[in-house]
């Protein structure tokens, strides 16, 4: 099975760090998941959103990571939301629960107005 | 064999590109688990209509558990690796836990059913779901009620040369009462189950070496918030369900008279 590893880009949008994943969400995507999560950390904002606009496979150890990002936002007092999701991955979020605790929106507009009104 | 038109590979790509790779190896949503088929000796007290539950719904610490193995003297692959474990799954748990397959195997959506023991010697029934599953990997899913609430992923992968089969549990416990046991014994019943498992698993390869063990707590913090999930504590029930076994077999012989 070809692998075609996760690049992530970090940018900031008004009161919002915004991680643009590419690629695939599985064991070989913590290195650069974690590192970028740093780097949005690092923007100082109180809200960080997961784009996944540019994702085209989640298996399970991927779903694993971002539970952990949801650890390290709660643990930081930072609220983290995900958009772009397409139909099939809202309902992995749905399925493996992570939608009881993360805001879906349909698009990164919708996110930021949310994360700016909060 | 009729040739493929144009029109053809068209609607196959705009097949492919709406339906991701990975849709074929995840269980499809439902409010509730539905176990179909219950063999002989399992009992479905604790699975049948509860919800499935993962790491972020339960109550106490959140852990991620990582047992692993090197197969590096055996010719395998992480896929003939996966492919037995899947085959032959209930077989390497240590004595003591009974796993009861699903009649359609180790795929996405099924449910099991486990009879296994707390601390104390409490009988406990619960089960699984299994979340996903493809040639390199598969996950459970625990019912509400199950001592954690979380996932258990099952996988194998090329490490420097060699193949690695590994275990890895995210998990907070899913009431007061079972992160009270997990801290007075739990913990290391679960570890040693695991690592037993793995172990089985290599023994199955012709490989004696040891299993590594991981142990990351990733959130300290109590979800007093769940602390309600006690309701559906599958340890209580079982318990309760044993005691009142002989007043359910009064009532089937009134019955039957």
């Amino acid at each position: 099975m070809a692998v075609r590893h996760l690049n992530v880009e970090v940018r900031l949008e008004p009161g919002v760090a915004v991680l643009d994943l590419m690629g695939e969400i599985n064991g070989f995507a913590e290195e650069a998941l974690n590192a970028a999560y740093a780097e949005a950390e690092a923007k100082e904002t109180n809200t960080i959103l997961l784009n996944f606009e540019g994702v085209d496979y989640i298996n399970s150890t991927g779903i694993a990571l971002i539970v952990g990002l949801l650890a390290r936002a709660r643990a930081s007092h930072r609220r983290l939301l995900a958009c772009n999701l397409s139909e099939h991955y809202v309902e992995i979020f749905n399925i493996t629960r992570l939608s009881d605790f993360m805001s879906v929106f349909p698009d990164e507009e919708s996110a930021v107005v949310e994360a700016s009104v909060s | 064999m009729t040739e493929q038109t144009p029109q053809d590979e068209t609607r196959e790509e705009e097949k492919q590109r709406r339906e991701p790779r990975d849709a074929a190896y995840w269980a499809h949503y439902a409010e509730t688990l539905k176990v179909t088929g219950v063999a002989e000796g399992a009992t479905n007290i604790n699975v049948e209509g509860r919800r499935a539950v993962g790491p972020l719904q339960g109550f106490g610490k959140l852990w991620q558990k990582t047992y692993r193995v090197s197969l590096e003297d055996a010719e395998v692959t992480p896929v003939e690796v996966i492919k037995t474990w899947k085959e032959n799954y209930k077989d390497f748990w240590p004595e003591g836990n009974l796993f009861y397959a699903p009649l359609a195997g180790i795929t996405p959506g099924e449910v099991a059913l486990i009879s296994g023991s707390l601390p104390g010697g409490v009988k406990l029934s619960t089960g699984v779901m299994v979340l996903y599953a493809d040639d390199e990997s598969f996950s459970l899913m625990t019912p509400e009620g199950h001592p954690f609430s979380g996932w258990i992923t099952f996988s194998s992968f090329e490490e420097e040369g060699a193949t690695v089969a590994q275990a890895q549990v995210l998990m907070r416990a899913n009431d007061p009462l079972y992160e009270l046991g997990l801290r007075m014994g739990g913990h290391k019943m679960e570890d040693e189950m695991w690592r037993k498992t793995l172990e089985n698993l290599a023994a199955h390869f012709g490989v004696h070496e040891p299993v590594e063990t991981n142990l990351l707590c990733v959130d300290p913090r109590l979800q007093w918030s769940h602390y309600r999930n006690i309701w559906h504590n599958a340890g209580i029930r079982s318990a309760l369900y044993s005691i009142t076994a002989p007043l359910r077999w009064r009532r089937n012989r009134v019955r039957q008279d």
